[in-house]
């Protein structure tokens, strides 16, 4: 009972401060960027962060390394759920990403994210042994990791399969390889890329060279990006206000709620709101990370830097995109963009990072 | 939980460096973000500021044209002609009623009408609304000369879809139509927007993306009071690629013409390709009505007509294949060893299984039949027997090796499949065992079997061409796809063919409606009845009412020896086969010879 008792002392309240004010930012943005078509989503949207709320407590409350104790299952649940969104997944715009449960939908490729995040903190655990991972140990970890990302890229997504990819590489790196084994495994890749740009489906393709020359499509993803530029740079310094973003509110820039919202905080607050955005998710990040460092074992450790790669990756990717250094990509922004089952995975990431900060006074 | 031998400080130690690296890396990546922000918001603001200020920039979509569709020698059964929409921009228009009212005087359309559409459309007022679609050159001239004081209004050319020979092949074409909210959804990457036209049904739908180009657009600012100040960005739309049809516009027409008014299908085939040179369906309908200003009624006349002209006959229509089921009877009993071809079968007018007694067509009876007798003739009693020995398994599987009762597999969509009957389908379908009497009515092509005109060009062309079984094939590119060959012996292919020759040259086929002594045809009647058991019983033909008459089949190739082309023609309630489906067939038979005649290719002609 004695343990239980200073829940309160040695929770880090930094994190969940932090994560409550970029929530706090986020309900603005929603709010602002459906001003005057109901407020459907923003109702909506809070509700998902009541439901992200009560999964952030439970991810805080179990003890994490009841996860590493299934992490096989979970992977397993994982791989499922990819394979179902090909026999009953629901098809929109020629790509098969969801499954509806009723009134519920949701996205497997989500749940990758974060199950892949645990498979690999608890191989880094299983194998501790291991300090620096040569080829032959990779190959195994890589074979099950590239399982769900193939899968993924199948439905096709290629966003979220980079995510994925992106996070996997990251927690490579901090279990440490081989000097050799990683500059071999760059040329690999770098002799592979020309053969999967002939797999990419032609929109797919179209997104990658909009990129390089925008105007080659402006009224498709060019658009975007076109329409999320003038939004961002007319923002200022401090911002046309709030609900007077004039791109936002005039309908200029399309999906500005979900994956283009960081133009209406840029628009909206300006460089001032950018910066200070900017600022909190350089704050959660950097105190994950520290978490990971402190944390009492090293599927903990692992768990905390996954999270942190996810999270940079999110930011970063999105953000270059609102403000056109990214090809226009479906990633959306945590905390922010409106999405249920992409807030309770947030919720959860943030549930577990505080789970091993606390129970790292627990022995 | 079991303990762990790392303990904190161990992992601390373990990633401290990497965890300073990583941690760099992110302040990196922000700081990029941050300087990024810090450029385009600070130093470029005003820039940017000013663009979205007056955000007049207006981006108009180009509609491309659509690529043309061909015949085989590249004559143009599709097109594009221009036509004249009127455009209001709601945002820029600032009287509304002065514009309507001057509208209404070009248009002829009643000022209040246009006024409210304009006030209606202000709630969106980036959407461009089309006032008038397809409005005349005069109507164009008087607009565009006041078109400065009528801010907001503009001409848009755009390209209307034109089918050059209305009705003809008018399945195949199929038709355009604005983009449904549901494919819309489906295909919003490829750069799809509301009202964009789309291929519908046939080859505007399924060759939609070779046909449908790539649109143009042109970005430019406006002023305030919505004119043109300059052009931001200009791409021009690229046409779409012309799709080349293995029909022969000349036979289509032929076949339409011999078809007239009789609900119907023609189909002809390259035997030794599977090229569908005439695919034509009645009554038809004239595609070009669907483009754009097709009106209620209109819609409602061609969904309502009880001769539903936008049914593909035949790709859609099933209907059991009458007489000529007899040949698939024939290439199964060779084929299994079960038919004799020189064995004789006497046929008495009439067929007893059990109590059961099954008529011959010919109530007197035909005597003693081979199968080049009983193909000449259509003898039902040599067929019912056959059908006997063979059993339903056995027709069953050579009706399906040759393609009949399955989709054939043509790029047009929504084929119909037919049906090939078999035991456990009746089982399954009725809960009833199967009846020796279902194998002889089988046999000459009664019964539950069910096929279309297409199936039965696919089915005739392989046996005509000896057992070489080809989808049927629309499009002019790609390779002829062989499914399978069944390598019909020569000696029993010459029965069958011997048989068709005879039927239509023979002085007792049944087949001699066709019989031109200038070629070499050959062919089979088919008759399929409608209502079983009731037809035979009234005493004139003319008596039984149109819905009573029996579906009339022909099917004709020719020459003989070395078929160059195979047509089947089916009238719905067109009575005997003969006499209703035959001329159909001879007329396109004649025309593809006198078509070949003109180019002066030397026509083959059969020695005998």
């Amino acid at each position: 009972m004695s343990r239980y008792a200073k829940i309160s002392d040695n929770l880090d309240w930094g994190i969940l401060t932090t994560t409550f004010l970029i929530i706090c930012v986020g309900l603005l943005c929603v709010y602002s960027s459906t001003f005057g078509t109901g407020n459907s989503i923003f109702i909506k949207q809070l509700l998902w962060i009541c439901i992200g709320s009560l999964f952030l407590i439970l991810a805080f409350a179990v003890d994490y390394r009841t996860l590493m104790y299934s992490a096989w299952p979970l992977y397993g649940i994982t791989v499922l759920f990819l394979l179902l969104v090909f026999i009953i997944g629901r098809e929109i715009s020629g790509a098969k990403r969801w499954i509806i449960f009723g009134p519920f939908r949701m996205q497997p490729s989500e749940l990758a994210k974060i199950f892949v995040i645990v498979w690999m903190a608890y191989w880094g655990e299983k194998r501790r042994h291991i300090q620096i991972y040569s080829f032959r140990d990779l190959l195994f970890p890589g074979v099950v990791v590239f399982i769900p990302i193939f899968l993924i890229l199948a439905e096709p997504d290629l966003g979220t399969a980079g995510i994925v990819t992106f996070i996997a590489v990251a927690m490579f790196l901090m279990l440490g390889i081989k000097r050799s084994t990683i500059i071999s495994l760059g040329v690999l890749c770098a002799s592979v890329m020309p053969f999967l740009w002939i797999l990419l489906k032609d929109y797919q393709k179209k997104r990658i060279l909009t990129f390089v020359d925008p105007a080659s499509d402006p009224l498709g993803s060019g658009y975007h990006a076109i329409q999320s530029k003038i939004a961002v740079g007319s923002g200022g310094l401090f911002g046309k206000g709030f609900l007077h973003g004039t791109q936002t509110q005039l309908k200029f820039l399309p999906e500005h709620h979900t994956d283009f919202i960081f133009s209406v905080v840029a628009e909206e607050w300006g460089f001032l709101g950018g910066t200070v955005l900017l600022f909190l998710y350089l704050l959660l990040i950097t105190k994950i990370i520290s978490v990971g460092l402190k944390a009492k074992d090293r599927f903990g450790a692992l768990l905390c830097f996954g999270i942190a790669s996810y999270f940079t990756l999110h930011v970063f990717i999105n953000m270059a995109m609102a403000i056109g250094i990214f090809p226009v990509v479906g990633v959306p922004l945590p905390f922010i963009s409106y999405g249920g089952s992409f807030m309770m995975i947030n919720m959860i990431c943030i549930g577990l990072v505080l789970n091993v900060a606390w129970r790292r006074f627990i022995f | 939980m079991n303990p762990h031998n790392i303990s904190g400080p161990q992992v601390e130690e373990e990633f401290k460096k990497k965890a300073t690296v990583v941690t760099i890396f992110v302040f990196t990546l922000l700081s990029i973000l941050l300087f990024r922000l810090f450029v385009m918001q600070i130093i470029k603001g005003s820039y940017y500021e000013g663009l979205s200020q007056n955000n007049r920039l207006r981006i108009i979509t180009v509609p491309a044209p659509r690529g043309k569709i061909l015949d085989r020698s590249g004559i143009v059964l599709s097109d594009n002609r221009p036509a004249y929409n009127v455009m209001v921009m709601p945002e820029d228009v600032s009287n509304a009623h002065g514009i309507a009212a001057y509208l209404s005087g070009v248009l002829n359309m009643p000022l209040a009408e246009i006024e409210a559409a304009i006030v209606k459309a202000k709630s969106k007022p980036y959407d461009p609304l089309a006032i008038a679609r397809d409005i005349s050159f005069d109507q164009v001239a008087m607009i565009e000369a006041r078109i400065f004081n009528l801010p907001g209004v503009s001409i848009e050319a755009i390209p209307e879809r034109e089918y050059l020979y209305q009705d003809l092949a008018s399945h195949v074409m199929g038709f355009i139509g604005e983009i449904s909210q549901k494919q819309l959804e489906a295909r919003s990457d490829e750069g799809y927007a509301p009202g964009d036209l789309i291929g519908k049904s046939g080859i505007e739908l399924v060759c939609d993306d070779t046909l449908k180009g790539v649109k143009g657009m042109r970005i430019f600012e406006v002023d305030a009071r919505g004119h043109r100040v300059r052009t931001i960005d200009e791409r021009s739309a690229v046409e779409g690629t012309d799709v080349k049809l293995t029909i022969d516009q000349n036979l289509q027409a032929i076949a339409a013409n011999a078809l007239g008014t009789k609900a119907g299908a023609v189909v002809a085939m390259v035997p030794d390709t599977g090229e569908v040179l005439v695919m034509q369906s009645s009554p038809g309908f004239d595609p070009s009505i669907f483009t754009s200003s097709m009106t209620t009624e209109q819609w409602k006349g061609i969904m309502d007509d009880p001769r539903h002209p936008l049914e593909n006959r035949a790709l859609r229509g099933a209907y059991p294949p009458g007489s000529i089921m007899k040949i698939v009877v024939a290439l199964a009993g060779i084929e299994t060893g079960i038919l004799n071809p020189h064995a004789r079968v006497y046929c008495p007018g009439y067929y007893k299984i059990g109590r059961s007694v099954f008529k011959c067509w010919q109530a007197k009876g035909h005597g003693e039949m081979d199968l080049v007798d009983a193909i000449t003739q259509s003898c039902d009693v040599y067929f019912y027997t056959q059908g006997r020995a063979l059993g339903i398994e056995n027709m069953a599987r050579y009706a399906s090796m040759v393609g009949l009762g399955a989709k054939t597999g043509i790029v047009l969509k929504d084929e119909a499949t037919g049906l090939i009957p078999t035991k456990q389908w009746k089982r399954k379908r009725f809960g009833q065992p199967w009846h020796p009497g279902e194998d002889a009515i089988t046999a000459i092509g009664q019964g539950y079997t069910l096929v279309t005109p297409l199936q039965v060009a696919k089915a005739m062309s392989a046996v005509v061409n000896g057992g070489k079984v080809y989808t049927p094939k629309i499009l002019a590119s790609g390779q002829p796809v062989l499914e399978r060959d069944l390598n019909i012996p020569k000696s029993s292919l010459d029965s069958i063919k011997e048989g068709l020759r005879n039927a239509v040259e023979g002085d007792r086929g049944t087949a001699r409606t066709v019989r031109d002594p200038a070629y070499s045809i050959g062919g089979k009647t088919g008759t399929a009845q409608v209502a079983r058991g009731y037809v035979s019983k009234l005493p004139d033909e003319a008596d039984i009412t149109y819905k009573l008459r029996d579906h009339a089949w022909f099917f004709g190739f020719t020459p003989v020896d070395k078929p160059e082309i195979v047509v089947v023609a089916l009238v719905e309630h067109g009575g005997h086969g003969g006499a209703i489906a035959g001329p159909i067939v001879r007329d396109v038979i004649k025309a593809y010879y006198l078509q070949k005649e003109l180019s002066h290719e030397p026509v083959r002609q059969d020695i005998r």
